[in-house]
C-alpha cells in the first residue's frame, strides 16, 4: 500500500471514521457495503461519478437500495452512498462533489455514509486540491466538502459523535 | 446550583451584562462568570488550547502558512473595493444575487424582504457571529417569522436567550449540567437528558424537522473567493451543509473582511483554521460552494418546488472605517480562529461574557466590538493584560495586545471627553498627550517614579506599605487591593549596591555586554541583578551596568501611549551607545526584555534601530546559554548542582511575555543541563501580569487565574520534599509568594549560589 493510503487510514480513523481496504471488483464491493449495513437497510445512491461504470452498476443490485427515491424517503433512509473525488492523507478526509442530483443528500442525510475513495485519488494535504495541476484542477471549479469522520459536537460537554450529519463514516479505500 | 438567579451577584443574565460601556457591568460580569461559569469555561477553553498546541506542532509548515495567510488577508484588505466589485460581478454570474449593506439595519431589512418575498414563515439559520452582531434573529422574530438557530451552541443560547461567550463555541460557559438543567426547565420534558449523547440526541430530533421544513437558510461564511462567489464554511455538526443545502433559499450573511481575491488562496486557511481553532487536522465539514447549486433544493410532499435562490448579503457596519484606521484595519485581518480567546489566562477563567461585549469577546473582541459599534463598547477589553501568549498563536499574525493597549489609549481620552460621543474615526491621533487617563492609570504606568522614591525613603515607604491607614487610602485613590502584599523596596538600589562594591576588570573578556538596570530589578530584586554581574563575571564576561530608566513597559500596558513611547525611546537611545561600543544587551525583568524584542517596534518610529535592538538583546540566561553553546563548554563545569543550597527539585515558572519571545527555553535546558530536576509549569500566565493583579478591581480575578499555577506547583511537590520555586519574573514572583506562601527565587539567583570554586 501507499504510503499516501497509509497516512490516510491513520488519519482517517483517528477522525473516528472506519476505513477497510477493498479490492475493485463487484462481488467486493457489495459484499462490505453489505458488511456495514443491514440487508433491511434503505440505501440511497448518490451519483457515485468517480467510479468505473462497471462497479458503480453494480451497487444497484444490492438490497435494500431505493430507485429514484423522493425527499420523503430521502429523509427516512439509513444509508447513503458516495464516491470521493479525493482524499487528504495529512487530515484523513474524503472530498465529495456536489451538484448532480443525490450527491449532497447522500453525503448528509442518512445516519450511516459510504464512501468509495480509489487510493490513486489521495493527495497529502489538503491545500494540494487548490493546485491547478492537481486532479485535473476541478477542486477548483466545483461544488465540494471535505468530510473529515462524523459529525460531531462538543457544545452538549463532552464530545458527541453524530450530530445533524451521519453518525457513522465508512470509507472503503479501492485500489 | 441556581440556574436563573444568581443572587450572590444580582446579575439575573448575562444579557443585562453584556453592554459593557458602564464599568460597573464589567465588574458583575467577572463576578457572575467566577461564581457559575468559570469551572465549564476553564475545561472547554484549556482543552481547545492544548489540542491547539498539539495541532500546529504538527503542522510542519506552520509559520510559512502563516505567513501566506497574513499576506493574503493584507492584500485582500488592502484591495478590498475592487474585489467587491469582481465579487458581485461573480455571484451575479451564477445566477446569485449580492448586496452590500452599509450598516445593521439595511443588512437587516434585506434579509427581512427577501424571507417576505417568499412567504417563509420558518427560517433555519447556521452559527453566524455575524448575525449576532447586527441582531438579525430579533428583526426577523419582530415580522412574525420563527428563527431555528440549528448549530447546538446556539440552540442553547437560544433557548436560554444569552449572548454568545466564545467565537466559536457561543455557548462555552454552559457545563453538561447546566445545559439538562436548562433544556428540562424550558421544555418540560420527562426525556432522559442526562448525558452529552441524549442531549444531542434530542436537539437533533428538534432541529431535523426544521431543516426540513425550512423557508429560507441563512449561512454566515468563513470565507469568501472575489474570483469565483465561492464560499468557504467550516463546521462539525453538519447544521450549515443542511442549512445551504436543503432549502429553496440560501442568505449567507458576512462581514466584508471574509472576502479574498481568489478560490485558490483560501489554502492556506483550511489547516490553519482547524488547527487554530478546535485543534482539529479538519472540522469535520469544510464546503466549498459558489451557490445557487444545480440540483433542486429538498422539498417535502405538499409544498410547493421551487427553484434555487442565492443571497449574498455582505456587511460593512464600520469595517470601512476600521480599514482606514493603521492601528485597527489589522483587526480586518482576523479570521476568528478563537486562538487568542483560548490561550488568554483571563479568559479561560471568566470567558467571554464577561471578556467581552454584546456580540465579540477576548484578546480581538474588543477591536470588533469598537470597530462595528462604539469605542465604550470595547471596555472589557481591559482584561487584556498584555502577557502576548496570544501573540504567537494568531494565524495571521495581529500583535492583539497592541490593538488592546490602543483601545486603552482612546477610552483614556475619551473618559474627559463627552462619554457617549467617541469613535475610533474620532480618536485615531497616538501624538496627543495621554490625558485623560484616571489617577491609577497614571500610577501603574509610571511605577518608577514611585519606585525611584520608595527606595530613597525605604524604611519610610515600606512601613507606609504595611500601613493599614495608607494601603486604604492607595486602594481608594489608584485602585491598590489592599490584599496584595507590596514587594518591600530595597535600602540601596543594585546601583548604589554595586558602586559600593570595588570590582576588578575582567582580565581577557569572552564577551562584553551592559546589563540594562530596569526598573523592577534596580529598585525591585535588587539580589538578581547581583546575581547576575557575579554569574557573567565568573565566565568571563565583561559586564557594565547601566543606568536605570523605565522603558515604556508599564505605560504601555496602561495605554499610555505618548509616555509610553518616549519612555521606549528614551531607553532604546541609552542601550543604542552600549550597542555602538561593541556590548550585547541583557536584560532581567522579561517584561522590560519583551519590550527591545518586541513592542517598542511600534514606539519607536526607528525601524533601523528597532531591529538593531532586537537583535543585541537578551535574557541573560539565554545569553550565558549561547556562549556555552557556542564555546564548546558543558555548563556543568561552571555550576555544581551539589553545592544548591535549595536541593536539586525545582518547580520553574517563565514569565508570560518571557515564552513569547523564545527566552523560557534556555533557561529551562541550562538548568537541567547543570543537573536540576526542573518540572515547569504549563499555565499560560500567572494571572499577576505586570500591574494587573494588584488592582482592586481585578485582585479577586487576578486570583482564580493564579490558582491553576498554585495547583501544578502543589502538584510538581508530589510524595517528595518541596520543590524550590523558581521564577524570571518580577510579578510572577509575587503572585507565587502571595499564593504559596514560599520564597521564590530568579534562576540567575541558583546559579550565582551554584558556582564552581575555583580547584585549590
Amino acid at each position: 500500500m501507499s504510503s499516501l493510503a497509509d497516512t490516510f487510514t491513520t488519519n482517517a480513523r483517528e477522525a473516528a471514521a472506519f476505513v477497510e481496504r477493498v479490492a475493485p471488483s463487484p462481488d467486493e464491493l457489495r459484499d462490505a457495503v453489505r458488511r456495514s449495513t443491514q440487508d433491511t437497510s434503505r440505501i440511497v445512491l448518490g451519483p457515485c461519478e468517480y467510479l468505473p461504470a462497471a462497479l458503480r452498476d453494480s451497487l444497484h443490485e444490492l438490497p435494500g437500495v431505493v430507485a429514484k427515491p423522493s425527499d420523503e424517503q430521502l429523509s427516512t433512509a439509513d444509508v447513503g452512498i458516495s464516491s470521493a473525488f479525493a482524499g487528504v492523507a495529512s487530515s484523513g478526509s474524503v472530498c465529495i462533489a456536489m451538484g448532480p442530483p443525490l450527491a449532497a443528500a447522500a453525503s448528509l442525510l442518512m445516519p450511516l455514509h459510504i464512501v468509495f475513495l480509489a487510493a490513486d485519488r489521495i493527495v497529502a494535504r489538503p491545500r494540494d486540491l487548490f493546485d491547478s495541476t492537481s486532479l485535473g484542477g476541478e477542486a477548483l471549479r466545483r461544488n465540494l466538502v471535505f468530510i473529515t469522520g462524523p459529525s460531531a459536537t462538543a457544545d452538549m460537554g463532552p464530545l458527541v459523535r453524530g450530530v445533524h450529519g451521519p453518525h457513522r463514516l465508512q470509507i472503503f479505500l479501492l485500489g | 446550583m441556581p440556574e436563573t438567579n444568581f443572587p450572590v451577584t444580582g446579575v439575573t443574565s448575562p444579557r443585562a451584562v453584556a453592554n459593557k460601556s458602564e464599568k460597573m457591568h464589567l465588574f458583575r460580569a467577572i463576578r457572575m462568570a467566577l461564581e457559575i461559569q468559570s469551572p465549564a469555561i476553564r475545561k472547554n477553553t484549556q482543552t481547545f488550547n492544548n489540542n491547539r498546541y498539539r495541532a500546529v506542532a504538527a503542522l510542519p509548515d506552520y509559520d510559512l502558512l502563516k505567513d501566506h495567510a497574513r499576506e493574503i488577508k493584507e492584500q485582500s484588505i488592502a484591495n478590498l473595493p475592487q474585489l467587491l466589485t469582481r465579487l458581485e460581478a461573480a455571484v451575479s454570474a451564477h445566477g446569485g444575487k449580492f448586496f452590500l449593506a452599509s450598516n445593521a439595519n439595511d443588512a437587516c431589512q434585506y434579509v427581512l424582504k427577501v424571507c417576505q418575498q417568499h412567504g417563509a414563515r420558518l427560517v433555519v439559520k447556521g452559527k453566524s457571529i455575524t448575525t449576532e452582531e447586527i441582531r438579525l434573529n430579533h428583526v426577523l422574530q419582530s415580522a412574525g417569522m420563527e428563527v431555528a438557530e440549528s448549530d447546538l451552541a446556539e440552540f442553547i443560547l437560544q433557548v436560554a436567550d444569552e449572548q454568545p461567550s466564545h467565537i466559536i463555541a457561543p455557548a462555552l460557559h454552559y457545563s453538561r449540567e447546566r445545559i439538562t438543567a436548562l433544556f428540562k426547565r424550558k421544555f418540560q420534558t420527562d426525556l432522559r437528558l442526562d448525558t452529552g449523547e441524549e442531549l444531542t440526541r434530542f436537539a437533533r430530533e428538534h432541529l431535523r424537522d426544521k431543516f426540513l421544513h425550512a423557508d429560507v437558510g441563512i449561512t454566515g461564511a468563513n470565507l469568501i473567493a472575489a474570483d469565483t462567489g465561492t464560499l468557504m464554511l467550516v463546521e462539525s455538526e453538519g447544521n450549515i451543509r443542511m442549512t445551504s443545502l436543503l432549502p429553496p433559499v440560501h442568505i449567507a450573511v458576512a462581514g466584508i473582511e471574509k472576502v479574498i481575491a481568489s478560490r485558490a488562496h483560501m489554502a492556506p486557511f483550511l489547516e490553519l483554521l482547524a488547527a487554530s481553532g478546535t485543534g482539529q487536522k479538519l472540522t469535520s465539514y469544510v464546503s466549498f460552494l459558489s451557490p445557487p447549486l444545480d440540483d433542486p433544493p429538498f422539498t417535502l410532499p405538499g409544498r410547493a418546488r421551487k427553484p434555487r435562490e442565492f443571497h449574498l448579503v455582505l456587511i460593512d457596519n464600520g469595517r470601512m472605517r476600521m480599514r482606514e484606521d493603521s492601528v485597527f484595519r489589522e483587526t480586518l485581518y482576523c479570521i476568528r480562529c478563537s486562538a487568542c480567546l483560548n490561550s488568554c489566562a483571563n479568559f479561560q477563567t471568566v470567558g467571554g461574557h464577561a471578556f467581552g461585549g454584546e456580540t465579540y469577546s477576548g484578546g480581538i473582541g474588543g477591536s470588533w466590538e469598537a470597530g462595528t459599534g462604539k469605542l465604550e463598547n470595547a471596555r472589557f477589553s481591559d482584561l487584556c493584560t498584555g502577557c502576548s501568549r496570544c501573540v504567537n498563536q494568531c494565524p495571521v499574525r495581529i500583535d492583539i495586545p497592541w490593538l488592546n493597549e490602543n483601545l486603552r489609549n482612546r477610552l483614556n481620552r475619551t473618559a474627559h471627553l463627552s462619554v457617549t460621543g467617541g469613535t475610533l474615526a474620532s480618536l485615531t491621533s497616538l501624538s496627543e498627550e495621554d490625558q485623560g487617563a484616571a489617577a491609577a492609570k497614571i500610577f501603574f504606568g509610571n511605577y518608577h517614579w514611585f519606585a525611584e522614591w520608595g527606595t530613597r525613603f525605604a524604611w519610610l515607604s515600606n512601613a507606609v506599605a504595611n500601613s493599614r491607614t495608607a494601603r486604604w487610602a492607595l486602594e481608594r485613590t489608584v485602585g491598590l487591593d489592599r490584599r496584595c502584599a507590596l514587594p518591600p523596596f530595597p535600602r540601596h538600589t543594585l546601583i548604589q549596591t554595586v558602586n559600593r562594591t570595588h570590582t576588578p576588570a575582567v582580565n581577557v573578556p569572552v564577551a562584553k555586554v551592559a546589563l540594562f538596570a530596569d526598573v523592577f530589578t534596580n529598585y525591585g530584586i535588587v539580589q538578581r541583578g547581583i546575581a547576575a554581574l557575579a554569574v557573567l563575571r565568573t565566565l568571563n564576561i565583561d559586564a557594565e551596568l547601566t543606568e536605570s530608566v523605565p522603558e515604556g513597559r508599564a505605560a504601555l500596558s496602561q495605554g499610555l501611549l505618548a509616555a509610553a513611547a518616549e519612555y521606549a525611546k528614551r531607553a532604546a537611545s541609552l542601550l543604542d551607545l552600549y550597542v555602538e561600543a561593541g556590548r550585547d544587551i541583557l536584560v532581567l525583568e522579561p517584561s522590560s526584555l519583551a519590550m527591545f524584542r518586541r513592542d517598542a517596534r511600534h514606539l519607536l518610529d526607528n525601524d533601523e534601530l528597532f531591529e538593531r535592538l532586537r537583535a543585541r538583546t537578551f535574557e541573560p540566561i539565554e545569553y550565558i546559554a549561547r556562549l556555552f553553546r557556542n564555546h564548546g563548554r558543558d555548563p556543568a563545569e561552571v555550576f555544581d548542582v551539589a553545592r544548591s543550597p535549595v536541593g536539586s527539585r525545582l518547580f520553574y515558572h517563565s514569565h508570560c511575555q518571557q515564552k513569547t519571545i523564545g527566552c523560557a527555553a534556555p533557561t529551562e535546558a541550562l538548568l537541567r543541563a547543570v543537573g536540576f530536576d526542573v518540572v515547569t509549569s504549563s499555565v499560560e500566565c500567572c494571572g499577576m501580569a505586570g500591574s494587573f493583579g494588584y488592582k482592586k478591581d481585578y485582585y479577586d480575578l487576578s486570583m482564580a487565574v493564579g490558582a491553576d499555577l498554585f495547583q501544578q506547583a502543589h502538584e510538581a511537590d508530589g510524595e517528595g520534599s518541596p520543590r524550590t520555586i523558581i521564577a524570571s519574573g518580577t510579578s510572577c514572583t509575587e503572585q507565587l509568594h502571595a499564593g504559596l506562601n514560599r520564597e521564590v527565587l530568579h534562576p540567575i539567583e541558583l546559579l550565582a549560589a551554584i558556582i564552581r570554586l575555583p580547584a585549590a
